[in-house]
């Protein structure tokens, strides 16, 4: 008889249990070790990985795909290694707290197949370098790339002294055993990455979750912007693996009044303006209407295969599709996320008209995720930024590999990046190890001497307003 | 690293153990632990014992999760509620709590 979810899941969870058991005893410098040591086999397997997630899912670009697997190794590793994560982590004599790390426990780590091998490996260590167990979840269309992973990761970890089933994959890809794992009372948390529906099971799961859906991210492109550096930087951020990072640029919007330089300069650098005929083509391709999501079948997809699947054509060469859209909303499908070389285009009369728009695509579907502004008005950049509900807003940057980390900027590299309550997440920040740890605070005796001078009865009083007790309060201090 | 008192009077035996029990440690006490289980074997035609199994930690520092698996399959010989740890170092009773065993293997 074939066995239940509920069965597998108790079974991977119990194994996790007695890995957390046995983690929970290890020292700073045992954990540090492991982490090295899968850090070490991780980015050793990156350019095997990436063509295995590649020819496996058929998204993307390999070559860009080592790339994410080296942000996720060495850059990730680089931001973790010093890190305190055992034990006492901080001592302020000052205040008097000490802070403890403690482990969370198992933890759910269900990861998308846009970006497989990288999400595992950048999960695998940041649960490691905490003390806590990994299930994983791949989805099913990389199963055998995140398997492959899992294995590399798991024997150097064991090689290196790590807990048995420290790491584990759930290898049927079925999304009901997701679902019950989510679910078991004893996963301690969901890192759970991918589209709408599975971070909303996640948080419905019962068990305290950090999930990241679906960006929007609307790039605004100021008159005060060098141009060919933010149409430059736009392409190289919106081709990188085929626009597969949620955080890749989905619109472009401008004043009317650079319209022609921003066009000249989008033909220049092998952009295709397409007409109106050709954008409905290819929104129908791209986006199911009906939904209002974007098609699998384009995501990660060449724009030579898209134009193809389109029927239009375009010239050699070509690096991102481009539609001038009017309008956010229903009625314009390519206002949505699309994780392929499509850029969707907005040319509005005047600053205030321009703005309003990149509100209303921040809104339609990728609130608290990111967006982007090329300006060199630091007022504007500031009043963009403080419309705009993103949880990183990048400056003159591609928001790609501007917003995962580490290469543009200081931001946390990170594979999953927070999206704040807008998005139903506890926090915007990009997610690392320091967000897998319970920290517990020591709090010495350290009395607040005008709480304790203060007559109590005062506050008794009804007839005494706050003017009269704040004095009473701070007296002779 | 495991030594046995067996008293067959009373039908109990005492296992125990010092130092770290990390997966190495636990891949000689397991056979070890069999051979005396084979010992005490009951009446019963399974593997059971109709003996009272203790594992004594007085002398134990750490455990890996295979000591805790051996701790699982020697109390599935013994008689229900007849397999009990004693004397575990607060960390050690801790490192059982987490598993969500410390009932099921009565650990003290």
């Amino acid at each position: 008889m074939a066995e239940s979810s509920n069965e597998k899941a108790n079974y991977v969870i119990d194994k996790a249990l007695l890995a957390a058991a046995e983690f929970q005893q290890f020292t700073q410098e045992e954990t540090d070790r492991i982490v090295e040591a899968v850090y070490k086999s991780g980015f050793n397997a990156r350019v095997k990985l990436a063509k295995m997630a590649f020819e496996e899912t058929g998204i993307g670009i390999w070559q860009h795909k080592v790339l994410k697997n080296v942000i996720a190794t060495q850059l990730v590793f680089d931001s973790i290694k010093d890190e305190k994560t055992v034990g006492i982590i901080s001592n302020d004599h000052h205040s008097g707290i000490i802070e403890i790390a403690q482990p969370l426990g198992p933890i759910f780590a269900v990861t998308p197949v846009t970006n497989p091998t990288s999400t595992v490996l950048f999960k695998i260590l940041i649960c490691l370098k905490t003390r806590n167990p990994i299930i994983i979840s791949s989805h099913r269309n990389s199963i055998n790339c995140c398997t492959e992973t899992v294995r590399i990761c798991y024997e150097a970890a064991i090689e290196a002294g790590a807990p048995e089933d420290c790491i584990q994959i759930i290898s049927s890809g079925s999304r009901e055993l997701t679902q019950t794992v989510m679910g078991h009372p004893k996963v301690a948390l969901i890192l759970a990455t991918g589209g709408t529906g599975l971070v909303r099971a996640a948080y419905s799961s019962g068990n305290p979750a950090i999930g990241v859906g679906p960006g929007n991210v609307p790039v605004f492109i100021d008159e005060s912007a060098d141009i060919p550096f933010a149409i430059e930087n736009i392409i190289s951020s919106k081709t990188f693996d085929n626009g597969t990072i949620c955080a890749s640029e989905q619109s472009i919007i401008i004043e009317q009044k650079i319209e022609n330089v921003v066009r000249a300069e989008l033909e220049r650098q092998k952009c295709y303006l397409m007409s109106p005929e050709e954008t409905e083509q290819v929104s129908k391709i791209a986006v199911v209407s009906e939904s209002m999501s974007m098609s699998p079948m384009i995501v990660g997809q060449s724009v030579e295969t898209i134009a193809k699947k389109a029927g239009i054509t375009v010239p050699p060469g070509t690096r991102l599709l481009v539609a001038k859209l009017e309008g956010v909303g229903k009625s314009h499908p390519l206002s949505v996320e699309v994780l392929a070389p499509i850029l969707s285009f907005y040319v509005s009369k005047d600053y205030q008209t321009a703005i309003k728009t990149c509100i209303d695509l921040n809104y339609l579907g990728g609130i608290g995720h990111s967006a982007g502004i090329y300006a060199n008005d630091d007022h504007r950049i500031l009043e963009f930024s403080q419309l705009i509900n993103a949880g990183r807003i990048l400056v003159n940057t591609p928001t790609s590999q501007g917003a995962v980390g580490g290469i543009f900027n200081n931001l946390l590299p990170s594979l999953t990046l927070g999206c704040g309550t807008g998005g139903k997440n506890i926090t915007t920040e990009n997610i690392s190890a320091k967000q897998l740890i319970n920290i517990q605070r020591v709090c010495r005796r350290k009395v607040n001497e005008k709480w304790h001078n203060i007559n109590h009865d005062l506050y008794l009083n009804d007839s005494l307003g706050e003017s009269t007790l704040v004095k009473e309060y701070n007296k002779n201090q | 690293m495991v030594t046995f008192d067996l008293n067959s009077t009373e039908k109990k035996m005492t296992c125990s153990f010092t130092g770290r029990l990390d997966t190495n440690a636990c891949l000689k006490i397991v056979d070890e632990i069999g051979d005396k289980m084979k010992e005490i074997k009951g009446p019963a035609a399974d593997n059971t014992t109709d003996h009272s199994i203790i594992f004594d930690l007085t002398e134990v520092n750490y455990i890996a999760s295979s000591f805790i698996r051996i701790c699982i399959n020697t109390a599935k010989q013994a008689e229900k509620g007849k397999f009990s740890i004693i004397n575990s170092d607060p960390f050690i009773k801790k490192t059982f709590k987490i598993a969500g065993l410390d009932e099921l293997l009565n650990v003290s």
